[in-house]
């Protein structure tokens, strides 16, 4: 992949939205445990 | 005229929205049928055992699959036009089995009565992520609106009279029930931002069948990561599995079924979105009943109070997948929906006319023969082998089932899949 497209991938909200939430719920996980 | 434009001309007229409400259902159908073979496990293994063997034959079914439908060459060319969705495609995986694993504890602190309806709400999750990142149901009517999110809420509302039913015959226990509700609503969080990845997919013009290749292996690798925490390293977790072995067929199988409700819900986040889709594909706790009511006698002795919730929240439930149905999206929608893939190919430099024709079912590829290659062979030659080997090794499982009613149900399994598999065939070729 070109670094445009990485500019692309580590620039879109779509991608941001799931990892934070994907963040929370392994701290979560965790906490639980 | 060419081949492409006869083969196009030949296929069926049946329109998009309505091909996505079939397969919403189609996945309810196999999603809940995923189910029943859970419930042939009785001795007590670890819910996440369990998790563990379905996700096993989830991997086995989400290569295997694509495989006889589309073939690799097809899949690695799909994935080799938009590399840039692998990263998505592996947040889905880990998001859902992030999910699944909170679904355990919660149903362990609060009992599935009450674990159920809210990780459930994460077709409300996803209807607010499609709106937001999407523009699912922007410039749609307030009677589209009305329709979808309350037929989505009443589905959540079933799921929760549902639920309540059953519990008065399992007897949930509820221990930290705080602990319990913030797990499931975590769970509920992470299954609702799961969706993303699908829709981002498709409106980018990824064959879902693509997408699943790559998924599973977020999936299994969290998965794994996860049991090797909380098992406290790879030889306990490895014990475990070995203790498991017996019963890992059952899982297993329950795992292929559930790729399959999987795939028709992938499906349905493209044709219609997700806003609309997963709403319909959550009615799947029906079909998860009916295979508890039915064939596992898992009701004997309900109240007739109970089973009055169990006929009201089915029907609250069916009502909420109607008024979903009946709501097509508007022209003004669609533009929105448009205006989002455009988003998508200017910022990856996809070609807009290409996967405009594979958003509205059209893939210039699909009719295509795919030449096939000698490891398709192995691959199913191995996918194959690991059912053999698993069922070689399986102990009978002591539980009295409904032979009629298990031969019954799984035909009604089967009719959606031929029935729904033929339309999807006959109007996109799988694309």
């Amino acid at each position: 992949m070109k670094s445009t497209a990485f500019a692309a991938i580590l620039t879109d909200a779509h991608l941001w939205v799931p990892v934070v939430v994907l963040i929370l719920g392994i701290v979560l996980l965790m906490t639980l445990r | 005229m060419s081949s492409g434009a006869t083969a196009a001309d030949s296929r069926s007229t049946i329109s998009l929205h309505r091909l996505g409400v079939f397969c919403g259902l189609a996945a309810a159908v196999w999603l809940g049928s995923a189910e029943a073979p859970t419930k042939l496990v009785n001795e007590g293994f670890s819910p996440f055992l369990i998790s563990m063997g379905m996700v096993m034959g989830a991997f086995v079914a989400r290569w295997s699959l694509p495989t006889v439908i589309k073939g690799t060459k097809f899949l690695f060319a799909d994935l080799r036009d938009k590399p840039h969705l692998i990263v998505w495609a592996l947040l889905g995986g880990m998001l859902w089995a992030v999910g699944n694993t909170l679904t355990i504890f919660a149903v362990r602190e609060v009992g599935l009565a009450i674990a159920f309806p809210l990780w459930n709400t994460n077709s409300l999750v996803g209807l607010l992520w499609g709106c937001l990142l999407f523009k699912e149901l922007r410039g749609s009517r307030p009677r589209d609106w009305a329709q979808v999110l309350g037929g989505a809420t009443a589905i959540v509302y079933g799921a929760a009279v549902l639920a309540v039913a059953t519990a008065e015959r399992s007897g949930g226990a509820q221990h930290r029930a705080l602990v319990g509700i913030v797990a499931a609503l975590g769970a509920g969080v992470m299954f609702g931002t799961m969706y993303i990845p699908y829709r981002k997919a498709y409106i980018s013009g990824m064959n879902p069948l693509s997408l699943v290749t790559i998924f599973t292996f977020g999936e299994l690798v969290t998965i794994t990561v996860l049991g090797l925490v909380f098992y406290g390293g790879a030889g306990n977790l490895m014990a475990e599995l070995h203790r498991a072995r017996p019963m890992l067929f059952w899982p297993f199988v329950g795992g292929f079924c559930w790729v399959i409700g999987d795939l028709f819900q992938q499906y349905a986040a493209k044709y219609i979105g997700i806003g609309r889709g997963i709403p319909l594909s959550n009615t799947n706790q029906l079909w998860g009943l009916a295979w508890g009511a039915l064939v596992f006698a898992e009701f004997d002795g309900l109240s007739p109070w109970g089973r009055a919730r169990i006929v009201a929240g089915s029907l609250i439930m069916i009502a909420g997948a109607i008024s979903i149905s009946m709501a097509a999206p508007p022209a003004s929608e669609l533009e929105n929906w448009n205006a989002a893939m455009h988003r998508e190919c200017a910022r990856y430099g996809l070609d807009s006319v290409s996967v405009a024709a594979v958003v509205r079912g059209d893939d210039p590829l699909a009719g295509l023969k795919h030449q096939r290659r000698w490891w398709e062979l192995l691959i199913m030659l191995a996918a194959f082998g690991v059912f053999v080997w698993l069922a070689l090794g399986t102990r009978a499982q002591h539980i009295a089932v409904s032979l009629p009613w298990m031969i019954v149900l799984t035909i009604g399994t089967f009719i959606p899949l031929v029935v729904v598999g033929t339309m999807l065939y006959r109007r996109t070729r799988f694309s």
